[in-house]
């Protein structure tokens, strides 16, 4: 039994839709694998993309992104969600880390049967990859925190003197 | 406690591991630009300074960790000891109990005597849904004088031993972890006080029918200040132009008047008509709104700024309008909805023994349920924006049977034909109106949705008596058979729709269902309140409701704006954006991702004499979305309550392998 992979998911549940549609699933009496980590968040939006990178190399295998989609109670925030999203799928392709470790989905405060399916088909998911390759993880971690960094604007930086800080 | 030698790694530091470009690519940089060293050891001092300012890093914390037997409900799957014995190793765990109750009062009382006795600064309960016990836990520690927002619940019941019953090891591994994850985010929270906010005690109610005359008395009724805002010149909104409602069969003038006089012998509201409210801004208790309507001299257009602390939507619906050419409409002068020959119909002289209509005598009469409603894909054809109307309007069938039967009372020699999909005449005495319809001899049709029915002009010339209009269906309660029903007038039945909100749907930022009607928080749970907070709805702004079910819903607006305005002071949760300006360089791109205006701006500062930008947050108005949070390059943002170090500290958790009880080495819990 040892040796059976058994794939780790977290699940990034709206405190508004998604959390409340997992608690529907318990509250069914209805099952899914324990390793199934939810946490709760008011929006998913919050979270940059090197957030998702750690969380791989961690070993974190899946991450599910469940949302309120057109439900979402924070105005525009859905869609900017689904298009960083999209940006780090594009950084996961490029940089050898399968996408289909990454799932953007709605769930509602009902959907009992929704949830347990997106669960169902990342398990499967992540059982036919393996599990996740935390160095590769790692490394593309590593690489968003550079672009990000190298991102900073020296010319403002001028604008920030020492003794700010320092007083702070 | 950090230390600039320090050559062990602080938890959530790696972020600032100092970066740089490749080799090849700071060539090209440098070419470009031959200040570029320069600029980058600029970069990399600020991120350094920045590192060793950072007042985040994790402090010594004391831990009370208490889980839940739930009487059973969590102990019969995870063995509730063992956690406590194993989560007592996390470090910073000063305590780890059980209890069958935690929530029970002396299930609180251990944990308010352990804060005290024991100088815990953090508690953990594990126990059910934050959705049940979280305001009460936090009500508990702060009763301890521990701030309650150093409190963290974990769900090992609807998430744990409900959704695991088979799997009893697994729920209780996945307890342990899911405690680690909450004291590693502990060990970055810090005390967060409710944003208190003034209450300014005075309600705007938008929309002058039944719904918003009826909040607008019950609200001036407890005192509460009222300004009602109508964009028409009187009040009553559609009601003017109905005779008798069901299922009373008064005249709505009746009470439609009355409404209308409470509302003017209320001291208490003041009535603005030809106006529109044009603008809203901010927040809960602080509505800042622009109404423009005849304020100026000689009653000339002008706008007038208005502080409330509640809105009221009672925007109510629009009849739907067919298409020209739906079922002939605006094609023969004969085919009719409901609104207008219910207008035609109070037009007829009592005395009347004959219904004309336009010059040509009604003999017959067809009525249409469900036109513009319930309307199916491939179907129907969709409104201009591509939507289909695909729900029940849930007023047309009574509407519909109680004209009929109207008719057929009034004028026995009109014969008239029903044709419809289904009759739902829901309410209390309405599906009298379908008894006594049969009974007066209306005729009824049934067809299938599949098949719709077709209006049209009547070929067939049979003399100067025949009909004008053919409606053509294929009947089910005859199974299938294509009948042709020579009628002289066609009445659509036409459903609701959401009046032209649009501005204000985008000045509130509300959410509105597939439906394009105004969308409650839940429901059930909370039927009239919106996500924005002081926002409520009365009546068919929300969705297709009749007489009885507008009032209804105007009276829980009223009430539940009446106990918003009980407080002098408006609490909200401190879970909004902050800027840590140590680390804010004034980049100034977190305020293009913000969708809420002023909730996040830029301001000048004086830094050592010079004038610098800086990202500034109006905690009344951010929404705690956190849009602006992963944009920022220095990580300058975050949200109270929900920090990326958190959140990170709360995957590392997860992650970690659990401390063995036998073994007893707390080293092997890493956090960070």
């Amino acid at each position: 039994m040892a040796d059976v992979f058994v794939p780790k998911i977290l699940v990034l549940a709206t405190e508004k839709c998604a959390y409340p549609g997992a608690d529907a699933v318990g509250k069914a009496h209805l099952e899914y694998p324990s390793s199934v980590y939810i946490l709760r968040v008011l929006s998913p939006v919050l979270f940059p993309e090197d957030f998702f990178l750690r969380t791989y190399s961690k070993g974190i295998d899946g991450i599910i992104i469940a949302a309120c989609g057109s439900d979402c109670p924070y105005h525009g925030a859905y869609e900017r969600l689904a298009a960083r999203i999209d940006t780090l799928t594009t950084v996961m392709k490029d940089g050898g880390l399968d996408i289909e470790r990454i799932r953007l989905t709605a769930i509602c405060t009902v959907c009992i049967k929704a949830f347990l399916k997106e669960i169902a088909q990342m398990t499967d998911n992540l059982i036919r990859l393996g599990p996740v390759d935390r160095a590769r993880a790692g490394k593309l971690y590593e690489e968003s925190l550079q672009r990000l960094q190298s991102s900073v604007n020296p010319a403002l930086l001028g604008n920030h003197s020492t003794s700010e800080r320092v007083s702070l | 406690m950090s230390d600039k030698n320090d050559s062990t790694k602080q938890p959530g530091t790696e972020d600032l591991d100092l970066a740089c470009a490749t080799p090849e690519e700071e060539e090209a940089l440098l070419e470009a630009d031959p200040t570029y060293l320069k600029q980058r050891a600029a970069v990399q001092q600020h991120l350094e300074q920045v590192r060793l300012q950072r007042s985040d890093l994790p402090p010594e914390v004391r831990v009370g960790v208490y889980i839940c037997r739930c009487g059973g409900n969590i102990s019969d799957v995870v063995d509730v000891e063992r956690v406590a014995k194993v989560v007592g190793l996390i470090p910073g765990v000063v305590t780890a109990k059980v209890n069958t109750f935690c929530c029970s009062d002396p299930g609180q009382q251990t944990i308010t005597s352990d804060i005290l006795e024991q100088n815990l600064d953090r508690v953990v309960v594990a126990s059910c849904s934050p959705s049940l016990h979280e305001q009460t836990f936090r009500g508990a520690v702060s009763r301890a004088n521990m701030n309650p927002y150093l409190y963290e619940q974990v769900n090992i019941r609807e998430q744990g031993s409900w959704a695991h019953r088979h799997d009893p090891e697994g729920a209780t591994h996945l307890a342990i972890q899911m405690i680690t994850a909450a004291v590693g985010k502990l060990r970055y929270s810090t005390p967060l006080d409710q944003i208190k906010l003034p209450n300014h005690r005075k309600a705007l109610v938008i929309g002058g029918g039944i719904g918003g005359m009826k909040a607008a008395v019950d609200m001036a009724g407890r005192g509460i200040l009222v300004m009602l805002v109508e964009q028409s010149d009187r009040l009553g909104g559609r009601l003017n132009e109905r005779g008798r409602v069901y299922p009373s069969e008064k005249m709505a003038s009746e009470f439609v008047t009355e409404l209308i006089q409470n509302v003017r012998a209320n001291k208490n509201i003041e009535v603005l008509l030809n106006s529109n409210v044009t603008s809203v801004n901010g927040f809960i208790g602080n509505f800042r709104t622009v109404i423009t309507g005849p304020f100026g001299p000689a009653g000339a257009t002008a706008s007038t700024d208005q502080l409330v602390g509640a809105i009221v939507m009672a925007t109510g619906y629009r009849p739907y309008v067919p298409r020209d050419g739906e079922f002939l409409y605006r094609e023969d002068p004969c085919v009719l909805t409901t609104p207008e020959f219910i207008q035609f119909s109070q037009s007829i002289d009592d005395r009347t023994r004959d219904m004309v209509y336009r010059g040509r005598t009604i003999r017959s009469i067809a009525f249409l349920h469900c036109v513009g409603s319930r309307q199916l894909d491939g179907v129907h054809e969709p409104q201009p924006d591509g939507t289909l109307n695909t729900y029940c309007s849930r007023v047309c069938c009574s509407t519909i049977l109680q004209q009929a039967l109207a008719v057929r009372e009034r004028f026995p020699k009109v014969r008239v034909y029903d044709f419809h999909r289904d009759i739902r005449t829901y309410g209390r005495g309405e599906e009298d109106y379908y008894i006594n319809a049969s009974k007066a001899g209306v005729v009824f049709f049934r067809f299938n949705g599949e098949d719709p029915i077709k209006v049209e002009r009547n070929t067939k010339s049979n003399g100067k008596k025949s009909a004008p209009l053919t409606v053509t269906v294929k009947d089910a309660l005859t199974w299938g058979e294509e009948l042709e029903v020579p009628v002289d007038m066609v009445v659509l039945g036409v459903g609701m729709m959401p009046s032209h909100i649009e501005d204000l749907v985008e000045s509130i930022k509300l959410s509105t269902g597939e439906d394009h009607f105004l969308q409650e928080v839940h429901p059930k749970l909370r039927p009239v309140e919106v996500a924005v907070n002081g926002v409520l709805l009365a009546g068919t702004a929300q969705g297709p409701m009749n007489i009885q079910e507008t009032l209804n819903a105007a009276a829980a607006a009223a009430v539940k704006a009446a106990s918003m305005f009980a407080k002098d002071v408006v609490e909200l949760n401190p879970f909004v954006a902050v800027v840590d300006a140590s680390r804010c360089t004034g980049e100034a791109i977190c305020v293009t991702q913000c969708d809420y205006e002023g909730a996040l701006k830029m301001v000048e500062v004086e830094v050592d004499g010079r004038m610098v930008q800086r990202a500034e947050v109006n905690a009344g108005l951010c929404s705690g979305c956190g849009a602006c949070v992963p944009v920022c390059p220095t990580r300058a943002l975050d949200v109270d309550g929900w920090r990326l170090d958190q959140y990170n500290a709360m995957v590392d958790g997860l992650v970690t392998e659990a401390p063995s009880a036998q073994c007893g080495v707390p080293e092997l819990v890493h956090l960070g």
